[in-house]
């Protein structure tokens, strides 16, 4: 197994980079489940909207603050 | 469905050999033929249909599940080749966990064919659109009378076109370079701005699948030296379980 060294990044991976990989990518099952995270796009983009309204409350917040 | 309360079903992260070791802990094994399925009970109190569906509208609770199913899948890499599943794949009963590998054997044998002693790095492009305007040279010059404010406006969206054009052309030279050094390469849609929270434009977004990373390290360094002064800079993240690679490909 290759080993790379993981950049500084790696170690504050946001939220939004593994809904990204984690919530977007990866083998979909089909069939005999008997649940799964249906519509993925729709909770991406139910997400989008969740984590904009957050980032907007931050920035409110931070500038309040100021 | 009405779940039971105390009730369980079965979470899988993803696939790998049905001789893998698993690190220790809650996981455990659930093996077909030459396949196995890395499974940990969760509670349907939390990953029942309903449940769930409102659990991922909880941005705590989808964050601390997403980040312990990244983490599993890292840890499972460290030791194993593994074919990641994505957020959310829960299973009734073990026996309907085997018959899914038995029934998905050759795609999934295939996935980790594919992945096998190979890790996922991802390459961002991130242009400073003004930098990227000002490399362009001097915008056209100001038109004096009347019609100032028109060809102004007319100059500023030519310029605004040009922008747009150049960044496309940098981000196309970009993945074509890094597919060079991968045996597979994608590039998926940028990150908006409001998602990203960053001054700058994603212009790639790119996934690559290697050996070694060392290649693709140092083709990100060069395309940083060549557009680096242009406005465009360029990240790696990395490496990854390779969620981008474990999909059946298009016409295979």
């Amino acid at each position: 197994m290759t080993v790379i060294e993981p950049t500084p990044l790696q170690e504050q991976v946001t939220l939004l980079e593994l809904v990204d990989r984690v919530l977007n990518k990866g083998v979909v099952l089909t069939g005999d489940i008997m649940l799964s995270v249906a519509d993925v796009d729709l909770v991406y983009v139910g997400l989008r909207v969740l984590l904009s309204s957050v980032a907007t409350l931050d920035r409110l917040q931070a500038e309040g603050a100021a | 469905m009405i779940a039971a309360p105390g009730r369980t079903a079965w979470y899988v992260y993803g696939v790998v050999d049905a001789f893998a070791s698993l690190p220790p802990g809650r996981l455990r094994l659930v093996e077909e033929g030459v396949l196995a399925a890395v499974v940990g009970a969760v509670p349907l109190s939390e990953f029942g249909e309903e449940a769930l569906a409102e659990r991922l509208n909880d941005r705590r609770w989808l964050e601390a599940h997403v980040r312990e199913h990244e983490d599993v899948l890292q840890r499972l890499a460290a030791g194993s080749t593994v074919v990641p599943f994505r957020f959310g794949a829960i299973f009734r009963e073990l026996d309907d966990v085997v018959a899914m590998l038995h029934d998905r054997c050759a795609e999934l044998t295939a996935a980790l064919a594919r992945v096998r002693g190979r890790v996922e790095m991802g390459v961002k492009g991130w242009a400073d659109r003004e930098q990227v305007a000002a490399s362009l040279g001097d915008a056209q010059p100001e038109a004096a009378g009347g019609r100032a404010y028109l060809e102004r406006r007319l100059s500023e969206q030519q310029r605004a076109q040009q922008v747009i054009a150049l960044l496309g052309d940098i981000a196309g030279d970009a993945h074509a370079r890094l597919l060079r050094h991968a045996d597979e390469g994608v590039a998926n849609r940028p990150q908006p701005h409001e998602l990203t929270g960053r001054d700058e434009t994603m212009v790639l977004n790119g996934a690559y699948l290697v050996g070694d990373g060392a290649e693709l390290a140092a083709e990100v360094a060069a395309l940083q030296a060549d557009y680096g002064s242009r406005g465009v800079s360029f990240e790696t993240t990395g490496p990854w379980p390779p969620h981008n690679f474990v999909e059946p490909r298009e016409g295979a």
